[in-house]
């Protein structure tokens, strides 16, 4: 089995849309039943959600500046993990991701395993 | 892995209860700052919530939500030294008591009854109740209300401009005005569940959570004896009898259906059950409210098996009743329409024809449909056709469009 990650990209700000708390409230119970399908499929490994707060670091003297630097279209908002044998099985998954509809996407891209070089 | 399932309207519920609270704490002159406050913690949650979720999710908001109006003040008071002092410390021990379950439901009496303070306008009045009580988006308020988003913008904004003008407290009216402001309070509970109940738009469930606002409201209201009156529970009553007939408006097909060809064996029998008791109550008290007429007409509808055996006459004397107690527009409407349905149709016409159509505002198509019917049964079908593309033309939701224009190709088959 390997494992993929699901990047999450971009999707409106839930600050900026204006939402009311019942529409906020129906969007976290998309994500949980996401959540529930992939706990129990057994193949959720890992993830968070992350703060719009950049901070970078570059270069040999280490500069640091504040971001973020990218609109928020293309802002990484979280990323969740799963085992799976093929792209197309994230594919899958990745259908049931809830922010599609507010510019959301999702990358996926397969996580090196050590044990691919043995 | 606990399933993790959320409490139907948590957060919309619990953001008219901390509104409510933390204006208490912190004054309605911070309302705007409170209500953003509130806002950014339910997107914190939304986001959080994803990983693992708190064992008790409304104290986590609630405390949130506090800890952000701090924030935020704090940095309003270095901005401005001579702003007031925000609580901390021993005065946060203090806070805390306001979290006990019974201060929240006072809180939000309080701030129920401050939505039918005498300087708003009725209008501002019914746009604050649903932002700020209710928990309302200006999007969804502005669908409700049939108005543009720029519109409940405005009004709120300017709600709360007088509230702070001339410092509207978070007080319980003194005693001789609670007669007044609770009648100003049921009206707009009145409004809310009308929008809801008659604001049909399609796919989306605002109407039928603002019926259940105004249920919950009056339930809240009638917790207190003080504020109990005949007029409360005969509000609460008309709201049961109307709310039990809610599924059965909207078919299949998602098209309205008339009262005549709704499923009665559908009608929900908790809420009329709810409603006659209601009703009964209301009849302990001596004075005889609209609300008091309305319900019994609602009931008569529920009382009849099939929409034949429904007593016409009782209701038009009761429709009588209501107009004279407070003539209006919409009443003669109604009756009008009463009178088609016997068959009664120069009496109908009579009617009609002493509407002020301009009073009908939003509803003025209700005049030209009925106005069709009424040439439709006399044989003049040209005139028919004409009123009721006229009610076509003036309707401004798509449910009632599609209802209309199906009662036209019936009049034009018949």
């Amino acid at each position: 089995m390997k494992e993929f990650m699901m990047i999450f990209i971009g999707g409106t700000a839930y600050e900026e849309l204006g939402l009311s708390p019942e529409q906020l409230q129906h969007r976290m119970e998309k994500w949980f039943t996401w959540d529930e399908k992939l706990k129990q499929q057994g193949i959720l490994r890992g993830g968070e959600a992350l703060h719009a707060k950049v901070k970078r670091v570059v270069g040999p003297n280490r500069i640091e500046s504040d971001g973020p630097f990218v609109e928020s279209k293309e802002l990484i908002g979280g990323y969740i993990t799963v085992a799976a044998n093929s792209f197309e099985e994230v594919v899958k998954i990745a259908q049931d991701f809830p922010d599609y509809d507010i510019d959301g996407s999702v990358e996926i891209r397969e996580v090196m395993k050590l044990d691919q070089y043995e | 892995m606990p399933h993790r399932k959320i409490v139907d309207h948590l957060f919309r519920h619990q953001y008219g209860k901390m509104v409510a609270i933390l204006s208490r704490i912190f004054g309605l002159t911070h309302l705007e700052l409170i209500e953003d406050a509130i806002q950014d913690t339910f997107v914190k949650a939304t986001l959080q919530w994803r990983n693992s979720m708190p064992d008790n999710p409304e104290a986590w908001l609630t405390q949130a939500a506090k800890n952000r109006v701090i924030d935020l003040l704090r940095r309003i008071s270095v901005k401005h030294e001579h702003h007031q002092k925000v609580p901390h410390g021993t005065i946060a021990l203090e806070i805390s008591e306001f979290f006990l379950d019974h201060e929240v439901e006072d809180s939000q009496l309080r701030m129920i009854l401050v939505a039918g303070h005498p300087v708003l306008s009725r209008e501002e009045q019914i746009a604050f109740a649903l932002k700020t009580i209710s928990g309302f988006s200006m999007k969804e308020i502005a669908a409700a209300l049939l108005l543009k988003e720029e519109a409940i913008k405005k009004r709120l904004a300017r709600a709360r401009k007088k509230m702070k003008d001339q410092q509207v407290k978070l007080a319980y009216p003194l005693p001789h005005e609670i007669e007044d402001r609770m009648a100003v309070v049921l009206q707009a509970i009145y409004l809310i569940f009308n929008e809801g109940f008659h604001s049909t738009k399609s796919g989306s469930l605002i109407s039928k959570d603002m019926c259940g606002e105004a249920l919950r409201l009056c339930k809240l209201l009638l917790t207190k004896e003080r504020f109990r009156s005949g007029s409360l529970y005969a509000l609460f009553a008309l709201c049961c009898f109307h709310a039990s007939r809610l599924e059965t408006k909207i078919g299949t097909n998602n098209e309205l259906v008339d009262l005549q060809y709704q499923d009665r064996a559908r009608w929900y029998k908790p809420l009329i059950v709810l409603g006659n008791y209601a009703m009964q109550k209301s009849l302990e008290y001596t004075e005889r409210s609209a609300y008091h007429h309305e319900a019994a007409i609602a009931a008569e509808h529920l009382k009849a098996d099939c929409f034949k055996s429904t007593d016409w006459h009782r209701i038009l004397e009761l429709y009588q009743q209501l107009y004279e107690l407070q003539p209006g527009d919409t009443i003669l409407l109604s009756m009008a329409s009463v009178h088609l349905q016997v068959g009664q149709l120069d009496r109908a016409k009579a009617l009609l024809d002493q509407v002020e159509a301009n009073h009908l505002s939003q509803r003025k198509y209700l005049l030209h449909g009925s106005y069709a019917e009424y040439y439709f049964r006399i044989g003049s079908i040209q005139p028919a056709l004409s009123q009721i593309d006229q009610a076509i033309a003036l309707s401004s939701n798509e449910l009632e469009q599609a209802y209309l224009k199906k009662k036209r190709a019936q009049m034009v088959n018949a």
